[in-house]
């Protein structure tokens, strides 16, 4: 265990400026021949709050007050997360000609793939600020504790990230299925209801969920203003922890497969 | 000429798992499982090669394909691990294999120059010191701003060589890389190869074509089936090389059964 975790941080750090540039790569092939470039990347989250605020706040009306922050406060940390997911499960076969070619530790391309949503989650926080102060919607001293969902967070989309970018290599039907289990997943989530909705007998089921404890400080402290126990924050950053322990793991021990496979 | 050992390869053995029948989905995993062993066999791409590369020396490498030269190559380089036996390669690398391996279509030539570098190795200042000279080398001129996917494929090489040269390793690793490109650029480039040998720095070289590997290798080593045939003089191996090439043609125009069946 301390063997990879000292190997992660260590070819994390040996290749941070390739893992950036990769991730550069990523953005700028993303929007390019597109008129508006970066700019999509703060469009794109403040076009889809205006359509969530105007079918949550005029026509499906729930009974929860300033329900787009109440929703975006979870959905844009699940984008981050389908998103990251969505491009790292190819991210060692669409390399595959450039690992058979060059030696290069494979683990910076499924880091790329996550750093480069990694930024798309930073610039999407800024149309949601603007929204915030739209609609006047008090600041909380409580968003100080963002810092910790948020590395939560990204250690468990980079482990989940390893773990099916691994699993692709050896068989590509990966690829599809990921799409169906991050749908389920998104609705077995409370992104866009509240866990109170759901009946208590079966709320246990949902606590099986991990993505609940890593999304659920996110809406704590941006929209109800408070703080997670420090049950949920512990196990919070456990799934995040044992996520990356699990997909690195895994990742770590088919790595030098790779290359016959691809 | 110092003796340091710069590659040595002891009893190393590559074997692939040549697959008849590709399980690429699970459906076919499952449809294939009873039938497991049949859709695969082994097949040693390198049987016990042993050799030993001296620092400085330039040893050109010489055989059929598929006779298991580039194996060699890409086992030096890192890419692949080998099945068994032991490799100890001493100081830096460029891999000459494929040039432009990865290099971006929608990136500018710049862009390239610095993902490639920082692939190859480098440092990004490292890279951005190197850069002029990588532009001038390449003899690109305004293009060095445009999207690669509009290079000629002259550029495109001349661009990828001009990189992967720039790296300044201990080690290069020539793999039939110089058939492109005019002759005039292809005189540079071998230029740019034997000024790395006047540095003393090692080089692996493979061609086919006979005349460059008598003129500038110090030695040469003649691949066959997997096997190490024979090193030595380069005139002298050539010329085994050779007897071995009339015997090959004067076998295949005999219809019998000299492929053993496994």
């Amino acid at each position: 265990m301390a063997v990879f975790v000292r190997e992660l941080l260590r070819d994390t750090y040996r290749y941070r400026e390739l893992i950036w540039a990769l991730a550069m790569k990523e953005l700028r092939v993303r929007y390019k021949r597109s008129v508006l470039g970066f700019l999509w990347a703060l469009l794109n989250p403040a076009l889809l709050m205006i359509v969530l605020t105007l079918v949550f706040g005029t026509i499906m009306r729930f009974a929860i007050p300033h329900y787009s922050i109440f929703l975006l406060s979870m959905l844009l940390p699940w984008t981050f997360f389908s998103q990251c997911l969505a491009y790292s499960v190819e991210s060692i076969v669409s390399n595959g000609e450039l690992i058979k070619k060059v030696r290069v530790a494979k683990l910076v391309f499924p880091t790329a793939a996550v750093v480069s949503n990694a930024i798309n989650f930073v610039l999407s926080l800024i149309p949601l600020m603007i929204l915030i102060a739209i609609m006047r919607f008090p600041i909380h001293w409580t968003w100080i504790y963002l810092p910790i969902p948020t590395i939560a967070l990204f250690l468990f989309t980079l482990g989940t990230a390893f773990f099916f970018a691994t699993i692709n290599v050896f068989y590509r039907d990966v690829s599809h299925i990921v799409q169906i289990i991050l749908s389920a997943w998104f609705y077995f989530s409370p992104v866009i209801y509240s866990l109170d909705f759901i009946p208590t007998k079966y709320r246990w089921l949902f606590h099986l969920n991990p993505m609940l404890y890593v999304l659920n400080g996110f809406r704590l402290s941006v929209y109800y203003g408070l703080l997670p126990t420090a049950r949920s924050a512990g196990m919070s950053m456990a799934c995040g922890i044992g996520a990356l322990a699990l997909g690195f793991g895994i990742f770590r021990r088919y790595q030098n497969s790779f290359v016959y496979y691809v | 000429m110092t003796h340091e050992t710069s590659i040595e390869f002891d009893s190393v053995v590559q074997r692939f798992r040549r697959i008849k029948d590709r399980k690429d989905t699970l459906r076919e995993v499952f449809a294939k499982i009873r039938h497991w062993r049949n859709t695969y066999e082994d097949f040693e791409a390198l049987k016990q090669i042993s050799f030993r590369v001296s620092k400085g020396e330039m040893v050109g490498v010489i055989g059929r394909n598929g006779s298991g030269k580039s194996t060699i190559l890409k086992i030096t380089a890192g890419v692949y691990i080998p099945t068994s036996g032991s490799v100890a390669v001493r100081g830096t690398i460029a891999p000459l294999i494929e040039l432009g391996a990865g290099f971006h279509h929608e990136l500018t030539g710049r862009e390239n120059i610095l993902l490639n570098g920082l692939l190859l190795g480098l440092s990004k200042r490292e890279v951005l010191k190197r850069e002029s000279r990588i532009i001038e080398f390449a003899e690109l001129g305004d293009f060095i701003d445009s999207p690669v996917k509009q290079y000629s494929s002259g550029m495109y090489m001349r661009l990828a060589f001009a990189v992967a040269s720039e790296v300044d390793p201990d080690i290069l690793i020539v793999d039939e890389i110089l058939g492109v490109g005019d002759a005039g650029f292809r005189k540079k480039c071998f230029d740019r190869i034997l000024n790395f040998k006047a540095l003393g720095k090692t080089i692996l070289f493979v061609s086919h074509d006979m005349n460059s590997i008598s003129q500038y290798c110090d030695r040469a080593m003649l691949i066959h089936h997997g096997e190490l045939v024979m090193t030595g003089d380069p005139d002298a191996v050539v010329a085994r090389y050779q007897k071995l090439l009339v015997q090959v043609a004067h076998v295949t125009t005999v219809p019998s059964n000299v492929s053993g069946v496994v």
